[in-house]
Formats: C-alpha cells, structure tokens, sequence
C-alpha cells in the first residue's frame, strides 16, 4: 500500500526531520516517490520512478530535497505497484490548476470504475492512472459548484464534492488536497497520524498514513463506523477542522 | 459606528486602494485608526487617536501606512467611541498570544456587559473598553477549549462554541476580526459584512469590510446574520472562504 505524507506551517519550513523517516518507514513501496510544494503561489513537483529506499539507504535525491524544499505546504507519496505504472510522470503528487491555484494531490486507495472518467475541464492530468482521474473528478465538481458561487465555502463545497465521488465511485480514499495555504485531507479507511509541532519545531502540523515517524505524541485519527470519512482543514499549523463525512 | 476592514491574500499584498477608500466612506469614525499586519510569523499594529480622514484629508501616517504595509491579512479599524477612553491605546486592532501565535483582533459594535468580564490568562493592559475584554473572552474560551481537548483542537470549531457562549453570557453586538496569521475568522451578529473577490478597481486580494456598501462599484457580496441564528462565523484563508457557519 502506498504512503502520503504531509507538512503545513506558517511560514515556509522544511520536512528534513521527517521526510528520510517517512522514505525508510515506506521502504516497501518500491515503485518511485514525489514531493510536491510551493515557491509563491506555484506548485513545484519532484519525482521519480526509482526506489525511495534501498536497503537502508533513503534516495539520494529524495534526501537533498528533504532538505532544502522549504514551503508552507509540502506534500509526499511514495508508490506501491498497485497505484499505477512505473514511469515517473505516473507518480503522485499531480498538480491542476483551477479555481485560482495550482492544486497539489497525493492518494492512497482503491477505486473501482474512476479509470473511466473522462473530465469536461481542461486542462487534464495527462497519465493514465485512476488517481489522476480522482483529481480531475474532485476539480470537476468543485469548478461546477463554485464557479457561479464564488463566495460559496470551499471546504463545505469540497465535502459535497467527496460525497459525490463516493456515490459514483465507491472504494477507498485517503487523500491530500493542497492549495499554497491550505491542506485538505480525507479518508475511508486506514488512520492517519497528526502531529503539532512546537515553536522551536517550526510552528508545523504533520499528518501521515505511516505510524511512528517519531517519538513524540502523535495523535491517531481514524474513520469512525457509520461515516463516509473523515474530513481535515488545516492552515499553517493549526487544524481548523476535523469532523465526519454523514 | 466603527468600521472594519481586512485584506486576505495567499502571499503579502498590499492595499494602497482600498485603505484610503475605507478611510473616507468611514469618515464618521473621528476616534482614531489603526492597521494590524504580519510580518513572518509576528504580528505588529500601528495606531493613532487621530481621524484617519478630515476635511479631505487622510491622517499622514495611515496613508503612508496603506501603500507600505505588506502582509498576507491585513486588519484596519477606525473608531467612534463607545467604550473606553480616546487615546491611541485604545484605538483597534489588539495583540494578544494564545498557543505561541499572535493573534490580531479588531471589534465593532456594543458590548457593555462584557466590560465587567476579568480574565485570568491574558490581560490588554491599560485597556478598559468592551472591545478589550471581548478579545481576552476569545482567548480564553479557545484556550479552555484547548486545555480540554482530548486530542485534536480544531480552532473554527473551538472559536464557534466560544463565540456562541459569549454572546449567551454576555448579549451584545459584536462584529470582530481576528487572525494570527495563518487564517482570518470574521464573526458578526448584527449589521453585515461585505466580501469582495477577484475586484477590477482596487487589490485581488479578499476584500472584506463593515462600510455598507462596500469599497467600489463592484458587486460586492453581502453577509449578515441570518433569521433564527445568533450569529455567523468565516474562516477565510488566502482568497478563499473556507467555512462559514451559522451559530
């Protein structure tokens, strides 16, 4: 299964503490990684096919960028086999552009049918891989609720938008969202972990599909029974929200 | 009446347009100014007991203040008084500290009830006005909310509650601004907010303000407290209104 990972603070921070345990932790997906932030209010995106993690030694690329990507926003996935294929460009983060910002996104799941959807939007993400089609649904419904509204909530808007994904493609989700200010998250199944770093840490909110990046107190959040999810905001370093998907 | 006004952007704007527009269709406000800005993670205000506008004139600082203050939210307040003393210490926006952020408030409307309220965690010194102890009852409320939380503390939802009881334990209008940095709430339970995205004439920044009918000739978006509710609250980040909730 793959992992995600993501990083929001206040101001630009880099993953460095986190980042390499996150690739040796994820060491079993052995089908590429990215990492996806922002300069300004532009999505810049690192990739690769290759292992993240050989024997114990994370990517070299994978560490200098761990390194030196400062950005209020960082996002990470690394690839199992089953998230698609084995050419670079097929790993997440994807990025679309719309609703005034570049949109990163990176998801863990499966999905029955999405393959099949075909965007009325352009631009499209040009892969062939379901997750992409998971984005372009989300823009998609996100462009038709807002764009006559533009005053309407993003975050109410986006929730009706998942609603929508789950009564036509059922399946399992566990997704980041990400504009240059805001984090969105949401899953169905698995757990994921949140962790808010002190000031002498960056000020940052951590959250990630992988247990035990450190030692600190990290706090579990699940899907409870009866839901269709659950839904996280996040901006800078604070959860603005966590609740139910109904 | 006071007015408010707040600038919203996803990276550090600017608001040479609209700040000596909000100066002059505020201009009953004769009780001071002030303009409240981030600069990295620190919040600064600078505040005057001077008109902000007369005679056809703006104040000299505020309008040297609107074209250099560079700050992903900016917060403008000026004052009628109804509360507290007219000196420059009284003049909004406050800052305040709640979990290591500065936080920046600003507060138009009539709360007398609340002048009597005494926080126990933080204190505006020298600050005797509604507005005041309005801005310590919010942190205070969050930070019990926080104290109690088991394990995540989801802000919106812990300013909401604490909004909802504030105006149970001590009825009033409120209508405030506040932020530390990362996102701006705005709450009103009487006259209205209005919101302007994407304008032609002044910043494409999120535009949002008490003056009635706004800042230009734009369309701009009208939001007051709807029947049956005590209340609403935004969250605004970058350009975005991210949640809106009736209370």
């Amino acid at each position: 299964m793959c992992d995600i990972f993501a990083l929001s603070a206040g101001v630009n921070y880099t993953a460095q503490q986190y980042l390499p345990i996150f690739a040796k932790k994820g060491r079993q997906n052995m089908n590429g990684w990215g990492i996806g932030f922002y300069r300004g209010d532009q999505a810049l995106v690192e990739k690769s096919s290759e292992r993240v993690c050989n024997s114990e030694q994370v990517h070299e690329s994978f560490q200098r960028l761990a390194r030196v990507v400062d950005s209020r926003i960082i996002v990470s996935h690394i690839s199992c086999p089953l998230s698609g294929g084995s050419h670079s460009a097929q790993n997440h983060p994807f990025t679309l552009p719309f609703l005034n910002h570049v949109w990163l996104f990176v998801h863990v799941g499966l999905i029955k049918g999405i393959e099949n959807y075909v965007t009325a939007n352009e631009p499209s993400v040009g892969v062939d891989v379901y997750p992409a089609r998971v984005l372009e649904y989300l823009r998609d419904q996100l462009i038709s609720r807002l764009r006559y509204t533009p005053h309407e909530s993003l975050g109410t808007s986006l929730v009706k938008s998942i609603k929508s994904l789950l009564s036509d493609y059922p399946g399992h989700y566990a997704f980041f969202l990400a504009n240059e200010s805001v984090l969105f998250a949401f899953f169905n199944f698995r757990s994921l972990m949140l962790l808010r770093e002190s000031e002498s840490y960056g000020n940052s909110l951590v959250v990630t599909s992988i247990e035990g990046l450190s030692d600190k107190e990290w706090v579990a959040i699940e899907a409870e029974k009866n839901t269709l999810g659950k839904f996280l905001v996040a901006a800078g370093p604070d959860v603005l929200y966590l609740g139910d998907v109904k | 009446m006071c007015d408010l006004f707040a600038l919203s952007a996803a990276t550090n704007y600017s608001a040479p347009k609209s700040l000596p527009i909000f100066a002059t269709r505020a201009g009953r406000n004769m009780d001071g100014w002030g303009i409240g800005f981030f600069r990295k993670n620190r919040a600064h205000v600078e505040k005057s007991a001077a008109h902000a506008y007369h005679w056809g004139r703006f104040h000299d600082g505020f309008q040297r203040l609107a074209r250099v203050v560079s700050s992903k939210f900016i917060i403008a307040h000026v004052r009628l008084r109804t509360s507290g003393p007219i000196d420059e210490c009284h003049a909004h926006p406050f800052i305040l500290q709640f979990q290591g952020d500065d936080w920046i408030f600003a507060h138009n409307g009539k709360a007398p009830s609340i002048e009597s309220y005494r926080s126990q965690k933080v204190r505006l010194d020298n600050v005797v006005s509604d507005s005041g102890r309005t801005f310590e009852y919010l942190l205070d409320g969050m930070a019990a909310r926080y104290e109690g939380s088991r394990d995540v503390f989801c802000l919106f939802t812990a300013l909401a509650d604490t909004s909802r009881q504030l105006i149970e334990e001590y009825p009033g209008s409120y209508n405030y601004l506040l932020t530390n940095g990362s996102v701006l709430f705005a709450f009103s339970n009487h006259r209205q907010f209005v919101l302007l995205k994407e304008s032609k004439n002044l910043e494409r920044a999120l535009l949002l303000t008490t003056v009635e009918h706004g800042l230009s000739e734009e369309n701009w978006e009208r939001f007051s407290r709807p029947s049956g509710s005590i209340g609403f609250l935004m969250a605004i980040v970058g350009s975005d209104i991210l949640f809106r909730e009736d209370i």
